[in-house]
C-alpha cells in the first residue's frame, strides 16, 4: 500500500490484496456494541446516558450509510498495477475513527484481553485478525494524517 | 416610549428555572480518559488535537498521563459542554466519561 499526500488530498495506491482487505474490514463496522459507552462511572445520570446513546446510535446509522455509499466501487479506479483511491482529510479523519470502532469493538468481542494476547480459542481469531488488520491501516493513515 | 410589561410567569417556576440553569453553567463537570490497553497511543494523541484543537505536545502530555497513571483529566467545563466533549470521546471509540468536580 502507498498512501501519499497530493495538495488538499490523499492517494492511496493499494494491491488488489489490500482493496479487498481495506473493504472486508470496513465492512465490519460497527463492532462496539450499542450501550457500552457509559456517560459516567459516578452518580447515575440515567436521562442523559440515553440522550448519550441516542447520540452514538445516530452516529453510527450516519457512518454505517455513508460507508456503504462509500464501499461502491465507484470511488476506487482500477490501473494498471492495482487501485488507486483519492480522499480528502475529512475522509480520512472519518475512516480512522471508523477502524478504531473495528479495532476496539473486536478486543470486546474477544472479552478485553490484556497484551500480550495469548492462548485465545479458535473462535475469537477472527476478532483478533480484524483488530490488528483495522490497526495497520490505522497506523498508516496517522503516519501520513501526523507524520 | 415602550409600556411596563406585565410579567406572565409565576414566581415559584421562574425560581425553578434559574436553579437548573445556576447547575447547568457551573463549571464543575470533569471530563475524563481512562487508559484501555487497545487504543494506539498515537491515535490517542491524534483525538485529542482533534476535539480539543490541542497543539501535539499537549495532547501527547495528557496521553502520556492516561497510560501512565490510568486517566487524564482533559477538561473541567460546564455540563453541556462536558457532555459534548465525552461524546466526541466516545464517538473515536476512546473510554471517556463526565464526572462531577465534588
Amino acid at each position: 500500500m502507498k498512501l501519499t499526500k497530493a495538495g488538499k488530498h490523499y492517494e492511496f495506491q493499494l494491491s488488489s490484496r489490500e482493496k479487498d482487505l481495506l473493504r472486508h474490514v470496513l465492512s465490519l463496522y460497527p463492532k462496539i456494541p450499542a450501550g457500552y459507552q457509559r456517560l459516567s462511572k459516578g452518580s447515575s445520570q440515567e436521562q442523559n446516558q440515553q440522550l448519550l446513546d441516542d447520540a452514538l446510535a445516530e452516529t453510527r446509522a450516519k457512518n454505517r450509510a455513508r460507508l456503504d455509499s462509500f464501499l461502491e466501487h465507484k470511488h476506487l479506479k482500477q490501473e494498471e498495477n492495482g487501485w488507486h483511491l483519492r480522499i480528502s482529510r475529512e475522509d480520512m479523519e472519518w475512516l480512522l475513527e471508523v477502524l478504531n470502532d473495528v479495532r476496539v469493538g473486536s478486543w470486546l468481542r474477544m472479552g478485553s484481553p490484556e497484551p500480550p494476547i495469548n492462548n485465545l480459542a479458535p473462535e475469537a481469531a477472527p476478532d483478533l485478525w480484524a483488530m490488528e488488520l483495522a490497526g495497520y491501516f490505522q497506523m498508516a493513515f496517522l503516519e501520513l494524517l501526523d507524520g | 416610549m415602550a409600556e411596563t410589561a406585565t410579567p406572565d410567569v409565576l414566581p415559584g417556576t421562574i425560581q425553578e428555572e434559574s436553579r437548573q440553569d445556576k447547575s447547568q453553567l457551573d463549571p464543575g463537570y470533569l471530563v475524563i480518559c481512562w487508559n484501555d490497553p487497545v487504543n494506539y497511543m498515537d491515535y490517542v494523541t491524534h483525538v485529542f488535537q482533534k476535539v480539543f484543537g490541542w497543539p501535539r505536545k499537549k495532547a501527547e502530555f495528557h496521553m502520556l498521563q492516561v497510560h501512565e497513571q490510568g486517566k487524564s483529566v482533559l477538561v473541567k467545563e460546564i455540563l453541556e459542554k462536558a457532555e459534548h466533549y465525552v461524546h466526541e470521546l466516545q464517538k473515536h471509540s476512546l473510554h471517556a466519561t463526565m464526572e462531577r468536580d465534588e
